[in-house]
């Protein structure tokens, strides 16, 4: 099994993705799949599209900014985009830790087709702490949010219908707000908690939902 | 749409300003948030984004007023 990876780096917002989405590769080379990891400027639209339609990968992920209508790479380069290309995620079930492309590229994605598109339909937003820029993977504010956003891959990767790996993502989203949110140890926690309720909100999962990995 | 317009009445911008602005006053001061493709803010700089009404400030009042009415919608089970 093949799976595409996307991981611009080039601000802190995509600093905190790219090194997350690292648990998710390290998880699926476990699991015996082949990654094709396009980490900071190998995050292009040329070699993205290159490797897409070469590899015909069963997964991809994509991490980075986005818009209603696109996922961008590195310095936002877009990689992805409604009437442009988007047809080329018609063979894979996606995953794009991205704002807003829920809204309108998802949809076009998944449209008289049989792929499967999970995304954010407003802003991914999480909390972090500035002491960690550094070493994002250690920052305990950040921890919950990309815990609950790699589930989406974790399941996805263990075999579960994408359906399935969407509802766990949220669970996992829920477990940490109503923790946080009934915790007063912390000045930060309940705007966590709020954020975390937000992502939760906004994650959709379009197109075929029983879709799955053949592992 | 309806809560909404009876958000709407029961606290003005104004309200809801300073209601956002209380919560991000006892964040920690290394504390930021990140919203996308605008940025990394801290607790200063998103202040400042909720005083002045700018499009950051927006989204934490939406955010803030949402968790809100959420929040009345579970207790109210």
């Amino acid at each position: 099994m093949k799976m595409i990876v996307t991981r611009p780096q080039h601000d802190i917002t995509t600093k905190y993705l790219s090194v997350w989405a690292g648990e998710v590769i390290n998880f699926a080379k476990e699991k015996g799949v082949e990654v094709f990891d396009l980490f900071k400027d190998k995050a292009n639209k040329n070699d993205f599209v290159g490797r897409v339609k070469k590899l015909q990968p069963e997964i991809i992920f994509l991490n980075g900014h986005g818009n209603d209508d696109c996922v961008a790479g590195h310095n936002d380069e877009k990689i992805v985009e409604v009437k442009n290309n988007h047809d080329i995620l018609r063979d894979t079930i996606t995953y794009a830790l991205s704002c807003n492309s829920g809204k309108i590229l998802g949809p076009k994605v998944v449209e008289n087709n049989t792929a499967t598109y999970i995304g954010y339909q407003d802003e991914f937003i999480f909390v972090g702490n500035m002491n960690y820029l550094s070493r994002p993977q250690d920052d305990p504010m950040a921890k919950p949010f990309m815990e609950a956003s790699n589930q989406v891959m974790i399941s996805l990767l263990k075999g579960n219908e994408a359906q399935d790996a969407s509802k766990k993502s949220k669970s996992k989203f829920e477990e940490h707000f109503v923790k946080l949110s009934s915790s007063n140890t912390d000045a930060d926690s309940l705007q966590i908690a709020q954020c975390l309720w937000w992502d939760m909100r906004n994650q959709v999962c379009l197109g075929k939902l029983e879709a799955k990995l053949k592992v | 749409m309806a809560e909404e317009k009876n958000t709407k009445k029961i606290l003005s911008d104004e309200e809801i300003r300073k209601l956002v602005m209380a919560r991000l006053s006892v964040l920690s001061k290394t504390t930021m948030i990140s919203l996308g493709s605008d940025g990394s803010f801290t607790r200063d700089e998103l202040i400042k984004s909720v005083e002045s009404g700018d499009k950051i400030g927006e989204k934490l009042a939406e955010i803030q007023l949402g968790w809100l009415r959420s929040f009345k919608e579970r207790t109210s089970v």
